[in-house]
């Protein structure tokens, strides 16, 4: 038995309780700094959406750009859907879009903006691949994009901006159909 | 008048709550029994003065008060009353003054038992109990306030607790209504019951406070709150459960878990729990791991508060949506100061925590159970990590990576293996010592059998090395928990001279515990067998057909038959159903009929699979898109899920395993005592 032992008081070493400190410490203020983050005020439907640069992903490009501000877009009927790879849900809706691009895209009246959020390069190139997605998608860097578009923090999520740079339209969750997506295009025009 | 009355008696509540904490905290520093007894009154009333608010909300709910802007989100008219009960926690608000009210029951409860051996505890108990119920109630009544209504204000309508001057009250013809996706049974109790599963973790914690803050820290705690884990733990692990059950159901991808963050922060609670359902026990037989206890529900505590938080401050990116609200600080403020005083605490207490013995033997009981418990901290640490990573990357790099399911599946599953391989070895193992011989001795008929298993699983089901292994494991641990049943009903049957069924039922009701734990660790491996099936044998395909026309898949073929769309104004939902036959082998087994809910009110989808379940697979076939009615064709997704029902039996079977494990014992003098430790009074029953 270890009787001696357990009569030795001994407490937690001074190494040990700054390792913890800091720890703490440390990860306390790692939530804080996402928490501040989500905090961003949102762009409201029927408000102007606040500008932001797009990158597209490699392989991707809009009028030969593979980057633009979205104030480039002026002019145009602007949807964005924010998915992710991960999303199961959005696979629901990834094919009924790609379609409703086809339907659009040689109007040019209409861009459909795919914004990757929170994701993989690996996972968004293989789901990108996987529905053969042909509208320019671009990764959301430094989520400045879903600060301030993505209001429930949920994908998929799709924002439809007139051609002042309006908020118009927002749909939280997956299309059922391509007529569900060309009907919310056409209430804007 | 409703309103005002449930925001009057919200309020008072609020300040019912503080008084107690205040009395108590007198009380237990003057050492003055009435200033205790007098909050234990206060914390008592909380409970029937946060009834009345929720019953004035419930009523608000039930009678289409639009003119309340919470009834107004979550109600609609269509909906029957027992959803209209329902969505008082199906938003944000409501959930939160439902939350406060749990917590309230189970504070009282708890106050109300004898307190006569443990009067030091009781008024820190309410302390920590109050506290926490101060901040819930604080959040609802000055944040996300559910009794906040419509006012029109020259000419716009703005949601305000009280009249603003000039303001006339707005009533909204109809509500948005609850979230079809939340309209499933499933739904309706998932989320109490996760909420249970929380609240249920704040008793254990409020008593190890207790214990740190009156030194008072040897294995009473434990004993007092062993049952409190337990129901808390069944409450938990069934909200995990339904909450799968639901996504399988109603989420339309035939999958069950998706490693979501908010499902990882309803998951990581449960991991801190099962571990320390394993690790008290040593604590109680052996007087071990007093420290690892403190620090487990600790952990236990803060992660619930911090998946609550999680969830609710949109600090995470999820597919689970919950709006931005300005309780994220608060949330996280509350995490902060009470993570900080309990490491606090121990750290202060740490020197009269050591344990009263030491481990001898690496084989011993003891010790496998502290590596069941470091396994279960591994799954918490890859969880964890998981879940942090995004705000790691974000911080390094400026962007938002996330891991994935990929991920957490790679890092959890040897894990999960160790872990089950831990379960065929750690019941055979004795209590101080153990050799590899004295186990080798009491399982090798069991692996025997398991390989044999094995062998026929390779010969006439699969070659998939990972679920070969996966089924030997299951197999293992079937066999040896089955052997222990066996070999102690005999035993007892050869000394009491009854017949076998008799000595088995007295077994197993003379330790509840134990043998509840192996019908839980029976139950986990019906769940492995479904996980495993969906997970490794899956198959899935997607095609548009045309009436008549067929789609094959593995072994089934489906032919489209008809479409058929029509409202339910009563109901508020349009129906858009097919019917598809189905064939096996070339026989028809029968038809199905996936279809899409259309809901008015909220405008939204829901995809009702229509499934056909047996023992050996699911055949799992969705409505994703229809043409109109002239092209007559629609496309169907179908999954094929093998084995997954095994996985709702395995869940039912493990419910049971839990309340047999957590019923009051008839005779709480038959509770072992711990042998060998001193102890300054008598054994006697746990908190009930």
């Amino acid at each position: 038995m270890t009787e001696e032992t357990t009569n030795i008081k001994r407490g937690v070493p001074v190494w040990a309780q700054v390792t913890i400190w800091t720890f703490l410490v440390g990860l306390l203020a790692l939530v804080g700094f996402g928490l501040n983050r989500a905090r961003n005020p949102m762009a409201e439907i029927g408000e102007p959406v606040p500008d932001f640069d797009i990158v597209y992903y490699e392989g991707y490009e809009y009028k030969d750009k593979t980057q633009m501000k979205l104030s480039d877009l002026q002019g145009k009927v602007v949807v964005i859907n924010i998915w992710a790879s991960w999303c199961k849900p959005c696979e629901q809706e990834a094919a009924e879009l790609e379609e409703a691009w086809q339907f659009y895209k040689d109007a040019d009246d209409v861009v459909f903006i795919g914004v990757d959020y929170v994701d993989t390069p690996a996972g968004a190139n293989e789901y990108l691949t996987k529905f053969n997605i042909t509208f320019p998608n671009a990764p959301d860097l430094q989520s400045t994009i879903s600060s301030i578009l993505n209001r429930q923090m949920g994908v998929p999520e799709t924002y439809i901006i007139d051609r002042e740079g309006v908020l118009r339209h927002v749909k939280i969750g997956p299309f059922v159909s391509v007529d569900e997506i060309k009907s919310a295009i056409q209430s804007i025009e | 008048m409703f309103v005002e009355f449930g925001y009057g008696v919200l309020l008072v509540s609020f300040l019912v709550a503080i008084y107690s904490i205040f009395a108590a905290i007198y009380g237990a520093t003057n050492k003055s029994a009435s200033m205790v007894e007098s909050a234990r009154r206060a914390m008592l009333l909380t409970f029937p003065l946060l009834s009345l608010s929720a019953a004035a909300l419930v009523y608000l709910l039930v009678n289409n008060h639009f003119e309340v802007s919470f009834v107004y989100e979550v109600t609609s008219r269509s909906m029957p009353t027992y959803l209209k009960v329902t969505a008082w926690w199906g938003g944000q608000a409501g959930s939160l003054l439902f939350w406060s009210w749990l917590l309230s029951a189970f504070a009282s409860a708890v106050t109300i038992r004898k307190w006569d051996r443990d009067i030091e505890f009781l008024p820190w108990v309410i302390v920590i109990c109050s506290t926490t119920l101060v901040f819930f109630v604080g959040m609802v009544a000055f944040y996300e306030n559910p009794f906040t209504r419509f006012w029109l204000v020259g000419g716009n309508v703005e949601p305000h607790l009280f009249a603003p001057l000039n303001a006339t009250l707005f009533t909204a013809d109809d509500g948005n209504g609850l979230n079809p996706l939340l309209r499933h049974p499933g739904m309706v109790i998932h989320p109490p019951m996760l909420y249970l599963g929380f609240v249920s973790y704040v008793i254990p914690y409020a008593f190890a406070m207790a214990a740190l803050i009156t030194g008072r820290t040897d294995d009473r705690w434990i004993r007092l709150t062993r049952r409190w884990s337990l129901w808390a733990w069944l409450f938990l692990s069934f909200g995990l459960v339904l909450g799968g059950r639901w996504a399988y159901d109603v989420l339309g991808w035939g999958g069950y878990w998706g490693w979501d963050p908010v499902e990882i922060a309803a998951f990581m609670p449960w991991l801190t729990g099962t571990a320390f359902l394993h690790s008290v026990m040593i604590q109680e037989k052996r007087g071990l791991l007093k420290h690892w206890n403190m620090i487990l529900v600790i952990l236990t505590y803060a992660l619930v508060i911090f998946g609550t938080f999680l969830t609710r401050s949109g600090v995470l990116s999820s597919v689970h949506a919950f709006a931005n609200s300005p309780i994220g600080p608060l949330f996280m403020g509350f995490v902060s100061i009470s993570l900080i005083v309990s490491i606090a605490l121990v750290i202060w207490r740490w020197p009269d925590l050591r344990g009263e013995t030491e481990m001898k033997s690496m084989l011993s009981r003891e010790a496998l159970f502290l590596l069941n418990n470091l396994l279960f901290m591994s799954v918490l640490v890859v969880c964890f990590w998981g879940v942090i990573f995004p705000l790691i990357s974000e911080l390094f790099t400026g962007q938002k990576v996330t891991v994935g399911p990929p991920f957490y599946e790679r890092a959890t599953a040897p894990l999960f293996a160790a872990l089950m391989f831990l379960m065929g070895v750690a019941p055979l193992s004795a209590w101080g010592h153990s050799t590899l011989q004295t186990l080798g001795r009491s399982m090798w008929k069991s692996a025997v059998a398991a390989v044999v298993v094995t062998g026929i699983l390779f010969v006439t089901y699969t070659k998939n090395i990972i679920a070969l292994v996966g089924f030997f494991l299951i197999a293992l641990v079937i066999f040896v928990t089955l052997q222990e049943f066996w070999r102690a009903a005999r035993a007892r049957q050869r000394a009491q001279k009854e017949n076998f069924l008799t000595s088995l039922s007295r077994l197993m009701g003379r330790n509840r515990r134990r043998y509840g734990g192996y019908i839980i660790h029976i139950s986990m491996m019906l769940m492995a067998i479904g996980i495993l099936g969906i997970e490794l044998f899956q198959t899935s395909t997607q095609g548009s057909l045309a009436k008549d026309e067929q789609l094959n898949i593995s072994g089934y073929t489906l032919q489209y038959k008809e479409l058929a769309s029509w409202d339910d104004r009563g109901e508020g939902v349009n129906y858009t159903r097919a019917v598809v036959d189905v064939y096996k082998d070339g026989e028809y087994i029968g038809e199905l009929n996936p279809r899409i809910d259309y809901y008015f009110d909220s405008q939204q989808n829901m995809t009702i699979p229509g499934n056909r379940s047996t023992l050996n697979d699911d055949l799992y076939v969705l409505l994703v898109d229809w043409q109109p009615v002239s092209n007559a064709g629609a496309t169907f997704k179908v999954y094929v899920n093998p084995l997954v029902n095994w996985l709702w039996i395995g869940s039912l079977a493990f419910m049971v395993g839990i309340i047999f494990a957590a019923w009051p014992d008839r005779d709480p003098a038959e509770e072992p005592a711990r042998s060998g430790v001193a102890r300054s009074s008598k054994q006697t029953s746990a908190a009930d």
